[in-house]
């Protein structure tokens, strides 16, 4: 009979380190510390950490169906034992000279009529009384009031009944009971309301959870449902109770108890054990049948008082204890922290702690904040000067680059890369493109008005397109200057070319093609190999000689740029000479990849320059402009092609100047912003283009959508503004139209425009002298009717601010825009005014009074204007 | 008080004992193989002239027609009263007494029949399945006591059996299973088949009911002796019951107001019943605390 039992495990209400498993018998188990297990016999591990040693063993309570500890602290250990026959039996474990306990133990509480005893509660104030569920009897009641201290009864227990129940020791028997509850029914559970303790009692009746009060035994409360198994009060929350059914968990609020607060998903299998965590808020365990799963249900969020619309947001998880073996049952610790103690069917035991969910939130900036438990984790960026910038994490850069104005340089546009750190070779790269670039467009503008269009689109459209169109290529073969030696490498001129040696900075824009003015940029800046290998590439053998001595006697300059001095004047162009054959492989082993491409040059064939075109550690720009000089017009475009694909491919910024500003640029973009998130540098860029095709594109608006609401997210509300101004002046479409517009009252006309929107009127209000008025008043009032305008709540003057009437023309014009600029008023005579109520004023004033108060400031107007705004406390983390 | 309609459809079956045999199989599965089936509701009452199985359509299943079983043709519908708990409980009277006046009388007053199967839990009102939506209505709304048109005064036989009836944990049923099947499908009565007289002195019933998950057993002190003591749950003041058969000639199923008229009586005397009806008769248990005399002069003064 025993196999049909499945063992429950009880927690001692006080000892922390106790518990019982009841199966056919009771036993009362120790947990300790894993550590000296070996020194303890018959020790049994139930973690890594934690063993368990059994304690006692009481076998004298047989047909066990329930078990309740008592609560108190004294007599401790004493268990109460409802049996399948609806008795009773107070019994303890392993506390043999417990003289108050052993008056209690052998007590026996026994119905009228025998059926099973289904549940078992003690009242945990008055500790006297246990209450016994039973099954139903067709004439008796099932929750049934004991009280242990009552003497037994005295009278002679009938022969009969002595004969019936096997029951010699009649003198511990007590049959009557303090209280009967519950006639004709079931009650499957039970337990007592903390809200007050001695008088209420809920029990899942047969169809319904009843509410009894014992100070008037014949009035209940009751709500009929099939969920009246398990009942249990959330000890967190005294007013919620969970019950279930089958597989459904019922959640109750006993202030509404008409119908379940709500009802947790259907399981499959029959649930056998519902429990409340004794240490977390909210959080609800429940087993079912046959399973090795404890589901909880995190019940934290749910707003206290439910109300009937909101549906509360439930977590649900599960949790597996024991890898494989089915939970018989489970108990939680009663002060450890979501901790629990699982069962199996064969007694093997498990401790086990919930690991408490975390939740996770990242700040707008780099911070990042968890919760687990009761501890709280903050993670942020290591700010420190030590972090390299490389590995700083992108969003990190583009905050501090907001702050440094980037992308906000318009007339110096490579300096960008500056105020982006100008530790970024690539930024480096593309804001030169885009300086050049722009460059070009506006000398070109200036110079050649005629074709302007044809030429301006070409600028922007990048190397790739330029080269392509090329024509009329004239050939040359050029002495190396300084010697009269005729070289055999041809070098190849057009007009797109030099177009092209222009965008890659190598020479200054206007016809002549001198590249001293970049080698002395280049000296300037110490890029010494760089410089002498642009020399050489111009021919100029003996200029690049010059630069890497200067490199060489410069501060910190590399003296072995000296040898490298010395073996490029050994240059010969004879094809078998030993210099030519050493040069040709000890080039390999120079690190810097401008000295190893010089000697690639001098070297190689005339037209198979494929060490210098690939060698992928000299820039882009070096290498595209070198192509436009020695490759054919067959070769380039070969190779620019290949070489835009790689950059793209990429995501290279360096590719822009391949790509320039067109769809392909755009899809450069793309694979940048893919692989760094970096939308700052790539709204900009685009912003840059041509005002046309790549502002349309889906992509770009997406990036400068999600660049301005990452400003907006930093709270960098002032950056955003400049944003947007920028944004507008380079792409005019983008420009928000006047969304709030103020009317008169008495005429109804908008009162910002005047003249020139209303042309047609009859009196001009200019004659008037709205905006250059010298009488004030006239500010004051409708420029329509003249009426007064509304008065500041606070000042009670007449609103109206002096430039209102001067609106914008449809001309962007940017000096004139400067020049209303200045005249545009002072933001603290705005007008401003509370959606909500309307009334409103001088926005410097309304500042300062919501400053201090957050209603409305006209008296008799309870308005919560300064609440109705989410944002409005909110601080600009930028500053103006 | 809550009258419920249960969810169960039952057949109303009649095994004869010569056809026993042929049935062990399916009632032994149906009695303790409850994992097997999904029978919800069955009861087995042995009598001397047949056993009566009452199961849901579920249990029907099981039974293969044959000469031996004969069904009652309607699907019937039991009814059970669950008191709120604020019930009076003043009176002492359990059972089919207590619910005499507010559901029975009704039901009779309204012609319709009943077939009453009392447990040691409850007391199960059978009502067939095309009268029950009239009397639901009338049962709500009419609590009065009404005098009970009776047309047949039926005779009663009240034997000298003393019987007790008892519960069991159902996860105990397989500790009694030899004891049971013996009582049940091997215990013809010494004078085999000689009388089903009128002179009965004992009278062999014995009844088994499994509704719910709830065992019920209705025995004579006789069988009783049979079972291990410890296991049968019953009162602890070991109350002991008598019979009143009710019927000389099979009654039917169509005739109503016999449970009404035995029951109104011992109502009115407050006097605690239990009342089985069977395919042929109707038979309830009386409280021995009222002799016999008692209960016999006051049926048979109401009667009159």
């Amino acid at each position: 009979m025993s196999s049909g039992y499945k063992p429950d495990i009880l927690w001692s209400p006080h000892h922390a380190d106790r518990y019982v498993i009841c199966d056919t018998e009771l036993s009362l188990y120790r947990i300790g510390p894993a550590g000296n297990s070996e020194t303890k016999a018959g020790a049994l591990p139930l973690s890594e950490e934690t063993t368990a040693t059994l304690l006692a063993i009481n076998s004298d309570a047989p047909y066990m169906k329930c078990v309740a500890w008592y609560p108190k602290h004294e007599p401790e250990c004493l268990l109460a034992v409802g049996q399948a026959n609806g008795r009773v039996v107070l019994t303890s474990l392993g506390q043999s000279h417990n003289s108050k306990c052993k008056e209690l133990v052998g007590k026996e509480f026994v119905p009228k009529h025998a059926r099973q005893c289904n549940t078992l509660a003690w009242n945990p104030v008055d500790s006297n009384w246990l209450a016994a569920g039973l099954d139903k009897h067709r004439a008796d009641f099932s929750v049934l009031i004991w009280d242990i201290s009552s003497k037994f009864s005295s009278e002679a227990v009938p022969a009969e009944k002595v004969r019936l129940s096997g029951d010699v020791d009649s003198g511990l028997v007590v049959t009557k009971s303090l209280y009967e509850l519950g006639q004709n029914d079931a009650c499957l559970s039970l337990c007592w309301l903390p809200r007050d303790h001695q008088k209420l009692l809920l029990a899942g009746m047969h169809r319904n959870l009843a509410i009894f009060d014992l100070r008037n035994t014949s009035q209940k409360t009751f709500v009929n449902t099939k969920a009246i198994q398990g009942v249990t009060v959330d000890p967190h929350f005294q007013d919620r109770v969970a019950s279930f059914f089958e597989g459904q968990v019922a959640i109750w609020d006993l202030r509404k108890f008409e119908k379940p607060v709500f009802t947790l998903t259907e399981q499959p299998k029959p649930l056998t054990k519902v429990a409340w965590c004794p240490t977390r808020m909210g959080l609800l365990a429940t087993l079912t049948r046959d399973s090795n799963i404890i589901r909880l249900y995190d019940m934290q969020h749910t707003p206290m008082p439910f109300g009937d619309e909101v549906e509360p947001t439930i977590i649900e998880r599960s949790v597996q204890p024991c890898s494989e073996s089915i939970i018989s049952s489970f108990a939680w610790h009663p002060s450890a922290q979501n901790r629990m103690v699982v069962v199996s069917p064969n007694r093997v035991m498990n401790d086990f702690t919930v690991f408490e969910r975390i939740s996770l939130a990242w700040s707008s900036t780099t911070a990042l904040m968890w919760a687990c438990g009761r501890h709280l984790y903050e993670c942020a960026e290591d700010a420190g000067q030590g972090v390299a910038a490389a590995e700083k994490d992108i969003a990190t850069k583009m905050r501090e680059r907001a702050q440094l104005h980037y992308g906000h340089d318009t007339v110096q546009v490579w300096r960008n890369h500056v105020l982006a750190g100008g530790d970024d070779p690539h930024l480096r790269s593309l804001w030169y493109t885009l300086h050049y670039i722009l460059h070009c467009s506006q000398y070109t503008e200036n110079v050649e008005q005629k074709q302007q269009s044809n030429k301006q689109s070409l600028i922007y459209s990048g190397i790739k397109n330029i080269v392509k169109s090329s024509s009329g290529t004239t050939e040359t073969r050029r002495c190396w200057s300084g010697s009269d030696r005729q070289t055999d490498v041809p070098r190849y001129h057009s007009e797109e070319r030099s177009l092209a040696l222009q965008l890659c900075g190598w020479i200054g824009r206007g016809p002549d093609i001198d590249v001293e003015p970049f080698l002395k940029s280049l000296e300037q800046e110490g890029e010494w190999e760089r410089a002498a290998a642009v020399a050489l590439f111009n021919l100029d053998i003996r200029r690049a000689i010059q630069i890497l001595n200067k490199g060489a006697s410069a501060e910190k300059g590399d003296l072995n740029l000296n040898v490298v001095a010395m073996a490029l004047s050994g240059y010969t162009d004879e094809k078998n000479s030993l210099w030519r054959e050493m040069c040709s492989s000890l080039r390999l082993q120079l690190k810097k990849p401008y000295l190893c491409i010089m000697f690639a040059f001098l070297t190689s064939e005339p037209g198979a320059y494929d060490a210098v075109l690939y060698e992928s550690r000299v820039a882009v720009r070096d290498r595209v402009a070198f192509a436009c000089m020695f490759l054919n017009d067959a070769q380039l475009p070969r190779y620019i092609d290949k070489l835009t694909n790689e950059m793209k491919e990429a995501g290279n910024l360096e590719g822009i100047l391949l790509t320039g500003l067109t769809k392909d640029g755009v899809d450069l973009m793309e694979s940048y912003v893919d692989r760094t998130g970096d939308v700052q540098t790539a709204s900009f860029c685009m912003l840059k283009g041509s005002p046309g095709e790549v502002l349309k594109d889906p992509r770009v608006q997406c990036w400068i959508e999600n660049y301005r609401n990452l400003l907006d997210a930093w709270r960098f509300w002032h950056k955003r503004a400049e944003f947007d101004i920028h944004r507008s002046k380079l792409d005019p479409s983008s420009k928000p139209l006047p969304q709030v517009f103020v009317s008169c009252n008495f005429c109804g006309k908008s009162i910002s425009y005047s003249c020139s929107a209303m042309p047609h009127q009859g009196r001009g209000f200019s004659q008037y002298g709205v905006s250059g008025s010298p009488t004030k008043s006239k500010v004051t009032s409708c420029p329509g009717c003249r009426k007064p305008l509304p008065r500041c709540a606070l000042c009670l003057m007449n609103m109206g601010t002096p430039v209102s009437s001067c609106p914008g023309t449809g001309k962007a014009d940017e000096k004139a825009d400067l020049t209303r600029d200045k005249k545009l008023a002072q933001f603290n005579n705005w007008f401003t005014w509370c959606h909500n109520c309307r009334h409103g004023g001088h926005a410097g004033h309304m500042l300062s009074w919501f400053r201090d108060h957050s209603e409305c400031p006209v008296s008799a107007c309870t308005c919560k204007c300064m609440q109705l705004d989410t944002t409005g406390n909110l601080v600009p983390s930028d500053s103006v | 008080m809550d009258l419920h309609i249960l969810d169960h459809r039952l057949r109303v079956t009649s095994i004869s004992k010569t056809g026993l045999e042929q049935y062990t199989h399916p009632l032994i599965k149906l009695i303790f193989l409850r994992n097997r089936t999904r029978c919800k509701f069955f009861s087995l009452t042995e009598t001397p002239e047949n056993y009566t199985v009452v199961l849901d359509e579920e249990g029907f299943k099981e039974l293969q027609p044959s000469a031996h079983l004969q069904v009652e043709g309607s699907t019937w519908l039991p009814l059970n009263v669950v008191s709120n708990g604020n019930a009076s409980s003043s009176s002492q009277a359990v059972g089919v007494t207590k619910i005499a006046k507010s559901v029975i009388a009704p039901l009779a007053e309204q012609h319709v029949s009943v077939f009453m199967l009392s447990t040691y839990q409850t007391d199960f009102i059978l009502v067939s399945e095309s009268g029950v939506s009239l009397p639901l209505y009338y049962v709500c709304v009419c609590v009065c006591v009404c005098s009970v048109p009776h047309a047949t005064v039926h005779p009663v036989l009240i034997p000298e059996n003393q019987f007790c009836v008892m519960s069991l944990d159902p996860d105990t049923l397989p500790a009694i299973a030899t004891t049971l099947i013996d009582v049940l499908f091997y215990s013809n009565s010494p004078k085999e088949g000689a009388s089903v007289d009128q002179d009965m002195e004992y009278i062999k019933f014995f009844s088994f009911s499994l509704i719910d998950g709830y065992v019920s057993l209705v025995m004579d002190t006789e069988a009783q002796r049979q079972f291990p003591t410890d296991l049968l749950f019953t009162s602890s003041s070991g109350e002991l019951w008598r019979m009143v058969r009710i019927g000389g000639q099979p009654l039917g199923f169509d005739e109503c107001g016999i449970v009404a008229q035995i029951s109104q009586p011992l109502a009115d005397s407050d006097i605690s019943a239990y009342y089985i009806s069977t395919f042929s008769f109707d038979h309830a248990l009386v409280s021995p605390f009222f002799s016999l005399f008692d209960t016999q002069n006051i049926l048979a003064l109401s009667i009159s």
